[in-house]
């Protein structure tokens, strides 16, 4: 069925507002706390530093307790969460330094919440709310659930404490949620517009039964859930008590402060750099099983004076698949960028940050799509794409700048190599998780220096991969290796960081074999380009080998260290399926590295046989892309480097040149 | 004199130079790259990194789209896209025209 | 036996205090001597032994026990000088090390340089991928074997590593805590190769799930070990050469002390040795005089570090990261924010004045020393600003040349500064003041507490000069000076009067609630396990308590609550309040409605803790009133504050003081083993103890 409007989802809608006319239609209902300009000019350095860095403090206690009571790896050991906390009026006064795509939407919930349920069922000391619709915000996919609370204090409401984590399954007809045959919402998760869930400081088990019902694994869902109240708790106690001590007054002094000078810092920054307009493209081939279209995000990003200005005209329409993103994409897709690259030095306050930046995205588009579009893998479809595509205009304006050009990354790993595995444990209970391995992506080349190899990802700085034996621990897999990828990382004169691969098969399943979604775009082309002429990553490839040998192989007393040594169908895997592993089956997954900076011909010879003695590099991409050949002991060969140079550099602009 | 990346330079005149062999490759800084040379070829050519055919997953042509400094050959820019779409992978200095 | 003695090694000095059994105590402190650092430590014995007024070998004799604090292992990783290791690991896992989790990138670091993302690196690898070799061998997670160890492969691979000139081979396959006999055996091979090298395997020294910590651990451990062994067994023997028949022990980390013998085995539990002392001896003095929040502030020759006792317990973590590892070992949290005495003033490019983080370290030490080093230090700019005593550095053993300390200012930082010298060691002495408030106060504030909650502990040879300019920036309530008997020699105090604190755990996952016959036979082992390594120690304990304990879980969580089991016998009411108490401590954590009941529960490893007291417990004397004559013993003129430049400074000697006599600044009181440094506006009294408290009216 194609995608035909729904009358009635335009209120499932978040629309920017000024904060001061949010404010004054929540008013109406619950006391606001606010402070003059004054408050904030009579802060002390020392006692700003304090409450700052407290604040900061507060939301670190907020990811510990999070991590520490989720019982999902893709929390406890993969940082895929976030926890963030916001002014009276929803604007974020700072964000962990975990997902970040998950921070960048909270403000939309609480804005939306503060619209829509001031009046009823209203808004009082000791309520929580839960949302994971992506229209509305708190989220850019179903997954991702969030719970955000108001703070009371002295009877007003003063602030907000939020928690985001990705939850494994929400239910949909794919397990993991990630229904990659979809065409539109309904074959996911229902999204979940903001409820209050609790009331009066007890969970409500009515609303909570209503949430669990959905999921396949919903125990694991439950435990979450506490997980994200606990962290609400946290902060609620802690926040209190820097009130009490402060008093509300200076607490909400520094709170609007530190969105002030973050947003003059940027402004400034913005001035020092030349104006003008970057574009960009990003590409997915693919927008759920069977399909062998490629759809494109394109960005044109104007500065002018203080401000940027992304504007996504021309870019596809949406489609039937699970790929699209709502705003909320959009968003998550610019504020990681703009955080990392022009905020590395500018504190996180996302609240101030906004204001330096605006958006023309028109609705009914792939990321910023209208509802029924399918949203399942928006975060990591759309939204990063879109984060791609902001990624490359903002290096390359940064990278005009003397000392800003080393906040410049190429773009880093090009996508999300998604493989979710579902069925019954090695306990003999059902599981589903989220494969996070591709968390250890590789980092885009530098202006100065060659990306991290297996260094994380854009939108979470502090990303991070479970280790193999927790995996093992956890689910019935088990791993013939895990490694950083050869040739992986974009060529240049800076090399992009080097992705990896996972090869695993499965492990004391009673069921003898697991179900297996895969979602990875950038196959068909790379997806991280590179800059300044660099080459982008290498394209994600993941390899399903079926009815092989390796359990005689393992029995006999050898493990493979590579696919040619299995026997067995080997099946290349299309951007999107769904299928079951069997017990004999070998699973290799190799996601995508960072883009490279600049000539690889300009790269130092001796870096190349570096890489190519460390296996970064292989000795036919040296030759034949670095244009470097190696004498036997592996050093640099001089004259037969130059002499390859020289041939590759007639080669570029001879025949076929136009 | 400002260096806008590895290989390009714009001069105080508003155009757009060779960083390592002084060849202009535009000559204002809206249309940057104007002499510089377009090269097209299979994405497979970019090297290993690439790993299966791209006929494998889609019927569109993918390729390998390159802006050389046709003084020294250096690569100025490398895109790996559909053949049939232009390349969106324009800047300008200065505000908008 | 009557004495127990406190040594601590540090990289300028080594401190040493002995307390015996009928309440007389004595301290020494004596420069250390690296690279040989057990010169120092005899030195320092001998030191202890003149001021007791018996022979050095009557005086060991006489020792109980000798508590050690130990630089080597730390200095030995810090400064890179580690032996050359070979690592053998699971075939498809040799990338482990240098995905490092993806989190190697960030580990460690402060917020700002996360965020600061394209700058972050990770660390060089821990060791070469040359160094590291694939074995074919699989264990699963539940400890059966899957693929068979390839022992050829084992034996070909040490050939190799030895080769390659290797000292010391760690190993570390995956879920060998589950099941060792991989590397049991490989150890077996490899011993059999070469029988004399220093082997580690993962499942001995960090049994834990995670298999990039366990070998990021295990692989320090080796690069560390063969450098502590090759320490401690000559002092051992020198000392027992010089008549001691008592136990030498080792601080770890983690606050509790090993018997020497034992240390190199795990010499990763010694990383934060000498950091230790320091804040025991905070922690046990801050009982005695009521503070229960103290920022402890060690300014010695070469470090200058920082440490946070809160609540009255020191704040201590179960990892630590060393240059962006992650190394799973119980360490008391103390931050190395800079340089001490020793920091070396030098003109940047921008020609700016910095202060360290170069330091001159031990030797050739301070220019002022005459020992050769020629650049200006902050102990220099001290000596020319009238603050320290040429004569009374180390109550007078040591001589400082001023002459020597201003050839260096005056060459290295007033000439192409174009000032005068005097304006040039103020100018270092300001510099160190403020970038020492500045980093002190980033640990306490980071760490999400307030400066203005805390008292400061200054200890350090150096820290008393500086103590009260910086702890007046950071906004602190007060400081306190330990200058009864402990003086200078603070950390050897606190290893003297630490416990030895022995742990035993056994991880056996069991659903709540078991059989109280289950609990009470994993207590049972425990406890006989815990009370033969009590007996191992073969020392005469005063007291012993013992703790229980089990780490808690709901039900499919990946992180457990450290939950204590009461007193008394197990039984099924016994086993239903451990259940109670872990739902109270989680609601306490996270909160009313977060613990999740339906899930189930479970423990997953039951601990016992022995702490044991030693019979001797310094007790420090009381410090008697004097005669109430607060007298100056002369004037000098002293640069103590740079807003109000050289003044007439009353110079005190702490001999001439007695309990509860009040000194106000400008002035400087000599002592034995260190100078404090009152500025204007400043008052001090002493305690009971004897310890000076700062107090400034007059914030600086």
């Amino acid at each position: 069925m194609p995608l035909i409007h729904v009358a009635g989802s335009e209120k499932f809608v978040f629309e920017e507002r000024a904060s001061d006319e949010l404010c004054a239609i929540a008013s109406k209902f619950v006391p606001l706390h606010t402070v003059d300009a004054a408050a904030e000019l009579a802060i002390d350095p020392l006692t700003y530093e304090v409450i700052r860095h407290r604040l900061s403090a507060i939301t670190d206690d907020m990811g510990d307790a999070l991590k520490r009571m989720s019982g999902s790896v893709v929390v406890t050991d993969c940082n895929d969460f976030n926890a963030a906390i916001a002014d009276e009026a929803g604007d974020l006064i700072l964000v962990g330094q975990y997902n970040m795509q998950l921070a960048a939407s909270l403000d939309m919930a609480i804005k939306w919440t503060l619209e829509h349920r001031s009046e009823n069922p209203g808004l009082r000391p000791g309520d929580m709310f839960f949302c994971n619709d992506p229209w509305i915000g708190g989220g850019l996919h179903q997954n991702d659930a969030s719970v955000f609370a108001p703070l009371f204090y002295d009877g007003e409401l003063f602030a907000w404490s939020g928690a985001v984590c990705h939850q494994v399954d929400l239910g949909g007809v794919s397990p993991g949620s990630w229904s990659v045959a979809g065409t539109d919402v309904f074959w996911e998760s229902t999204p979940v517009p903001p409820v209050k869930i609790v009331e009066n400081g007890t969970l409500r088990p009515d609303i909570e039964d209503m949430y669990l019902r959905r999921s396949r694994v919903p125990k694991l869902i439950a435990l979450d859930l506490r997980a994200k109240l606990g962290a609400n708790n946290v902060a609620q106690q802690r926040l209190t008590q820097l009130i009490d001590k402060y008093g509300p007054r200076v607490v909400k002094a520094v709170m609007k402060k530190m969105m002030h000078d973050a947003e003059h810092r940027l402004r400034s920054k913005l001035r020092s750099l030349p104006d003008g307009t970057w574009g960009a493209v990003a590409h997915q081939d693919g927008a759920r099983a069977g399909d062998s279209n490629i759809y494109k995000i394109v960005l044109q990003m104007t500065k002018h004076g203080d401000k940027l200005t992304f504007d996504f005209t021309g870019t596809d329409a949406q489609v039937e698949g699970f790929v699209n993103c709502t705003f909320a994409g959009v968003r998550g897709g610019i504020m990681p960028i703009i955080l990392t690259m022009l905020c590395n030095d500018i504190p996180w306050a996302p609240g101030g940050i906004y204001r330096c930046v605006e958006i023309i995205s028109e609705r009914g588009t792939i990321n910023n799509c209208t509802f029924p579009a399918g949203i399942g893998k928006a975060s990591v479809a759309s939204a990063w794409a879109t984060q791609n595509a902001v990624s490359e205009c903002v290096a390359q304006m940064v990278g005009t700048h003397p000392q800003h050009r080393k906040a410049a990354m190429s773009c880093c790993q090009g996508t999300w190599d998604l493989a979710l595995l579902a069925g019954v444990d090695q306990r003999g209970a059902p599981f589903v998780t989220m494969l996070c391995d591709p968390m250890a992506g590789g980092l885009g080349a530098r202006v100065d220096q060659d990306g991290v190899d297996t260094g994380g990802q854009m939108p979470i700085p502090m990303g991070r991969i479970a280790d193999v034996e927790i995996n093992e621990f956890s689910f019935p897999m088990l791993y013939l290796w895990r490694r950083e990828e050869m040739d992986s990382g974009g060529p240049g004169r800076y090399r992009g960081g080097l992705g990896g691969s996972s090869c695993f098969v499965p492990h004391d399943s009673p069921l003898h074999g697991v179900h297996l979604v895969v979602s990875a775009p950038g196959k068909a082309l790379p997806l991280a380009p590179g800059l300044a002429g660099g080459y982008p990553s290498a394209t994600s490839y993941d390899v399903l080998m079926r009815g092989t040998n390796v359990q005689q192989m393992l029995a006999q007393g050898f493990i493979p260290g590579d696919l040619d040594e299995i026997d067995g169908r080997h099946e290349v895997l299309p951007s999107h399926v769904e299928t079951n592993m069997a017990a004999n089956d070998v699973y290799f997954t190799h996601w995508q590295g960072g883009g490279g900076y600049g000539d690889p011909l300009r790269r130092d010879p001796h870096e190349v046989a570096l890489d190519v003695a460390s296996f970064r590099v292989s000795p036919r991409a040296a030759s034949d892309v670095y244009g470097v050949m190696l004498k036997t002991d592996g050093t640099p060969d001089a004259g037969a480097t130059e002499a390859r140079r020289r041939d590759l550099r007639r080669d570029r602009i001879g025949a076929g040149a136009a | 004199m400002i260096h806008l990346d590895d290989n390009l330079m714009l001069t105080d005149d508003g155009a757009v130079m060779c960083a390592h062999c002084q060849t202009r490759l535009g000559e204002n800084s809206h249309e940057p790259l104007a002499h510089a040379v377009r090269r097209e070829r299979p994405s497979r050519d970019a090297g290993p990194g690439v790993h299966a055919d791209p006929k494998t997953f889609t019927t569109r042509e993918i390729v390998l789209r390159q802006l050389f400094c046709p003084g020294c050959s250096t690569v100025l820019a490398t895109e790996i896209v559909p053949r049939d779409e232009p390349s969106f992978r324009h800047w300008s200095l200065g505000a908008k025209a | 036996m009557p004495y127990v003695i406190g040594v601590d090694t540090g990289g300028t000095f080594t401190d040493g205090f002995v307390a015996d059994h009928l309440g007389r105590i004595a301290s020494a402190k004596s420069p250390s001597t690296p690279p040989e650092f057990a010169v120092g430590a005899l030195n320092v014995i001998d030191e202890l032994a003149k001021s007791l007024g018996v022979t050095t070998r009557n005086f060991l004799h006489d020792t109980s026990y000798i508590v050690h604090g130990t630089t080597s292992t730390l200095n030995a990783l810090v400064t890179g000088d580690v032996c050359k290791v070979g690592f053998l690991t699971t075939k498809g896992h040799a990338d482990s090390i240098s995905i490092m989790n993806a989190e190697g990138r960030y580990a460690g670091l402060d917020p700002d340089q996360i965020q600061n993302m394209s700058r972050t690196n990770k660390p060089p690898p821990l060791v070469p991928r040359a160094l590291v070799a694939e074995i074919n061998e699989r264990i699963d997670y539940k400890g059966a074997e899957i693929v068979r160890l390839d022992e050829n492969e084992v034996r070909a691979a040490t050939r190799h590593l030895m080769s390659q000139g290797v000292e010391a081979i760690a190993v570390s396959f995956l879920w060998s805590f589950r099941n060792p006999t991989h590397e049991l055996r490989a150890r077996e091979i490899i011993a059999e190769e070469s029988p004399s090298i220093y082997i580690a395997l993962s499942s001995e020294i960090s049994p834990r799930i995670r298999e990039f910590a366990r070998s990021a651990t295990t692989i320090v451990n080796t690069q560390i070990a063969p450098r502590l062994r090759g320490y401690l067994i000559p002092l051992e023997n020198e000392l027992r050469n010089r008549g001691f028949e008592g136990a030498l022990l080792v601080m770890q980390g983690s606050g509790g002390c090993v018997k020497a013998r034992e240390a190199p085995r795990h010499a990763v539990s010694t990383l934060g040795s000498v950091l230790t002392g320091g804040i025991v001896g905070c922690t046990n003095l801050g009982v005695a005089l009521g503070h229960k929040n103290i920022i402890s502030t060690d300014m010695g020759g070469t470090t200058f570090l920082v440490g946070l006792v809160v609540d009255g317990k020191p704040v201590s973590s179960t990892s630590t990261v060393i240059n962006q590892y992650t190394i799973s070992t119980s360490m008391v949290d103390v931050h190395t924010i800079g340089a001490g005495g020793g920091a070396i003033a030098w003109i940047d490019q921008g020609g700016n004045l910095r202060v360290g983080p170069k330091s001159a370290g031990a030797r050739p030490g301070p220019a002022c020393y005459g020992a050769g080093g020629g650049q200006p230090t902050v102990t220099d700019a001290d000596l020319a600003l009238g603050i320290i005593n040429p004569d009374n550095f180390l109550g007078g053993r040591m001589k400082l040349s001023v002459e020597l300390a201003r050839d260096a200012l005056e060459r290295h930082v007033a000439r192409p500064l174009g000032m005068k010298v005097d304006d040039a060691a103020a100018a270092v002495y300001a510099i160190q003041n403020a970038q020492t408030a500045d980093l002190v106060r980033k640990v306490v504030v980071n760490s999400g507490r307030d400066p203005r909650d805390f008292v400061v502990f200054s200890f350090g040879g150096a820290g008393p000069v500086h103590c009260a300019n910086y702890a007046a920036d950071l906004g602190a309530s007060g400081v306190v000076v330990p200058l009864g008997a402990t003086a200078a020699v603070f950390s050897a105090y606190g290893l003297a009067s630490s416990d030895i604190v022995l742990t035993v755990e056994r991880s056996q996952p069991d659903n709540f609630p078991p059989e109280p016959a289950r609990v009470k036979q994993a207590f049972a082992k425990l406890d006989e396990e815990l009370k033969a390594q009590l007996q191992e120690q073969a020392l005469p304990f005063a007291s012993v308590a013992f703790e229980r304990e089990v780490d808690m879980r709901f039900t499919m969580q990946l992180a457990e609550v450290t939950t204590p089991v009461a007193p008394g016998p197990i039984d099924k009411d016994a086993v239903a309040n451990v259940g109670k108490t872990f739902e109270a401590a989680y609601a306490s954590l996270y909160g009313k409605d977060a613990g999740f009941r339906d899930a189930g529960m479970q423990i997953i490893t039951y601990r016992m803790r022995a702490r044991a007291r030693l019979p001797i417990h310094p007790e420090l004397p009381h410090f008697e009133h004097g005669d109430r004559r607060v007298k100056p013993k002369n004037m000098r003129r002293a640069f103590l504050d740079v807003r109000r430049g050289w003044q007439d400074t009353a110079v005190y000697d702490y001999r001439d003081l007695g309990r509860d006599d009040r000194l106000v600044g400008p002035a400087v009181v000599e002592t034995p083993t260190t100078t404090v440094a009152l500025p204007e506006g400043c008052t001090a009294t002493l305690d009971q103890l004897g310890n000076m408290v700062i107090r400034y009216a007059d914030a600086i």
